[in-house]
């Protein structure tokens, strides 16, 4: 064992500072887990544990289809939406450029069910066309993206409504916990896969939380301010059109 | 870029700390360093840029469930593989495929990778970084009560870890920068998902660039009326001009679907796909590419 002197301490400090410092002013996308950073094992159970919430997904979109043939292109649009979205820079403090997730936009607009089908398919996209995410970690990031995110967000949205909170209140609530929640369940993802040596489970989550923590909490409440001013302008000048885009949930 | 060039700095100082001389590890973490700052500088010009290299890729002619199959077995093997020299051999292969055959510049190459790397790093550092109440690694802080540990297991996790996601993500580039979308989806329709996410995905894909076309004229629209002057106005117009995307593209739907209906559209689209030959050759070095990666596999641990 050696024995750090003053000034090693003190360029260690400095370094870790630097790199914390600028971390945060790169690239910020949601978070995603990277290619070929699950063992097989991992990539198999988040697979098969977002397969039920996919296929409800789907039977529901085809029964949507069915009744609506408009709904397709709807969807389709929508998907689209939410991919640009995603690839987009949004404004933030640290002259970072960061990428909104778009899908607590997409759960309180369009519902869970199809958020989770549009979901994958634009996880999918990012992974292939932006070279964000993975296929192997496809499921676990469905799970967190897709599925875990925008149920927490739409059910915050619904019990907003029931208490009559504030609509710009409630879908700023709804958005920036959605993705607030979807990072600690990621976290939690790396941590079951990857547990601490000294603490297990609970403190390697603690160090992922920690890790991403300068580049999340902002975006989370960027996005909830961007999607509440996109939600107030749909609803002063396009009325109607949310109207019919209601009819995807109804469908579900 | 310099931010990723440090990160990997501070990274391989931390995962060979210990097991290379001091000199050496320095040079080395200025070497990575300062490739990776020279070399690949990162662009944010086009959008899609993967596409377009896709699309203009050499190895855009192999035919392409080949390609998707091969690369997704390679994938799995790397994730279960339990050495570094997988993820290292398969990123050196990666590299020459998609560089030297495919036509790629080493320089588009690198700044391509430096996106998701800077991503792989910070996750290492909290893989090779422990809170603990002794010194018990290679590296010890001491932090108000306890110690920022660097322990020798760590490492040589965290350098496992970090093979095996540089060689995954060499494999997806591989197939990325060679395969444009629509012939992936068709792969995925041979192997049976179902029709509506099919369809769904080949819609979004071309919707994607009319929205992007449309995203770009309001935002020069707004830029020249100076709507990002500071940061207040700039997510104020952000939000605006999504809102306007969101309207706008939901017009066009309905347009796209008058559109299509006129055109006997009843409930289900098939899109062309070109038909790309299976070269004997091609299949040849597949097959062996992935007989040489699963016995090391099999072998290494």
């Amino acid at each position: 064992m050696f024995k750090w002197t003053k000034k090693e301490k003190r360029i260690m400090t400095f370094s870790v500072m630097i790199a914390a410092l600028l971390a945060t002013s790169q690239t910020v996308y949601a978070m995603h887990i990277m290619e070929g950073y699950l063992s097989a094992a991992y990539c198999i159970a988040w697979g098969a544990v977002s397969i039920p919430f996919l296929v409800a997904g789907v039977i529901s979109i085809r029964h949507t289809v069915q009744k609506k043939r408009r709904a397709l292109i709807l969807l389709a649009m929508a998907g689209a939406y939410i991919f640009v979205l995603s690839s987009l820079k949004i404004p933030s403090v640290t002259g970072s450029c960061s990428h909104m997730t778009g899908t607590g936009l997409s759960a309180i607009l369009f519902g869970p069910m199809a958020t989770s089908v549009l979901g994958i398919i634009v996880l999918l996209f990012q992974a292939i066309l932006l070279a964000h995410g993975g296929l192997t970690t496809l499921g676990a990031n469905t799970f967190s993206m897709a599925i875990a995110g925008p149920i927490f967000s739409f059910l915050l949205y619904k019990a907003g409504i029931k208490f009559k909170l504030n609509r710009k209140v409630n879908v700023f609530i709804a958005v920036a916990l959605g993705d607030l929640f979807t990072y600690c369940v990621t976290s939690m993802q790396l941590a079951m896969a990857y547990p601490s040596e000294s603490g297990g489970v609970a403190a390697s989550a603690l160090k992922f939380l920690a890790v991403f923590a300068p580049t999340q909490v902002p975006l989370a409440v960027i996005e909830g301010i961007l999607t509440v001013i996109i939600v107030m302008g749909m609803e002063s000048f396009a009325a109607p059109e949310l109207k019919e885009v209601g009819f995807i949930k109804e469908g579900n | 870029m310099i931010i990723t060039a440090i990160l990997t700095m501070l990274v391989i100082w931390c995962l060979f700390y210990g097991a290379v001389p001091g000199v050496a590890l320095v040079c080395l973490c200025l070497v990575m360093g300062g490739f990776l700052a020279v070399v690949g500088r990162h662009k944010h010009e086009g959008f899609l840029v993967i596409d377009i290299i896709a699309q203009r890729s050499q190895l855009n002619k192999i035919n392409s469930p080949l390609k998707f199959w091969t690369v997704l077995i390679l994938l799995f093997l790397c994730i279960a593989s339990r050495s570094v020299v997988v993820g290292l051999v398969l990123m050196a292969v990666m590299l020459f495929l998609t560089v030297a055959v495919g036509g790629l510049e080493l320089h588009d190459y690198l700044s391509l990778l430096s996106l998701p790397v800077s991503f792989v790093l910070i996750s290492a550092l909290a893989l090779l970084v422990d809170y603990g109440s002794s010194p018990f690694g290679v590296i010890n802080l001491p932090v108000s009560q306890g110690y920022l540990v660097v322990s020798q297991a760590a490492q040589l996790r965290t350098a496992l870890v970090l093979s095996k996601a540089l060689g995954a993500l060499s494999c997806l580039y591989l197939l990325s920068l060679s395969t444009p979308m629509p012939e992936i989806i068709s792969v995925l329709r041979k192997a049976h998902v179902p029709d509506i996410v099919i369809e769904l995905m080949y819609l979004i894909y071309r919707y994607t660039f009319v929205l992007f076309e449309m995203y770009r004229s309001m935002k020069d629209a707004a830029k020249s009326r100076l709507g990002f002057v500071n940061f207040s106005t700039s997510v104020k117009t952000t939000g605006k001009i999504y809102t306007n995307l969101l309207a706008r593209s939901y017009q066009k739907s309905m347009n796209n679907f008058d559109a299509m209906e006129s055109r006997c559209y009843i409930g289900e689209i098939r899109f062309l796909e070109n038909k790309k030959e299976l070269s004997r050759l091609h299949a040849i070095v597949a097959a062996s590419l992935v007989v040489i990666i699963s016995g090391l596999t099999i072998t290494l641990h």
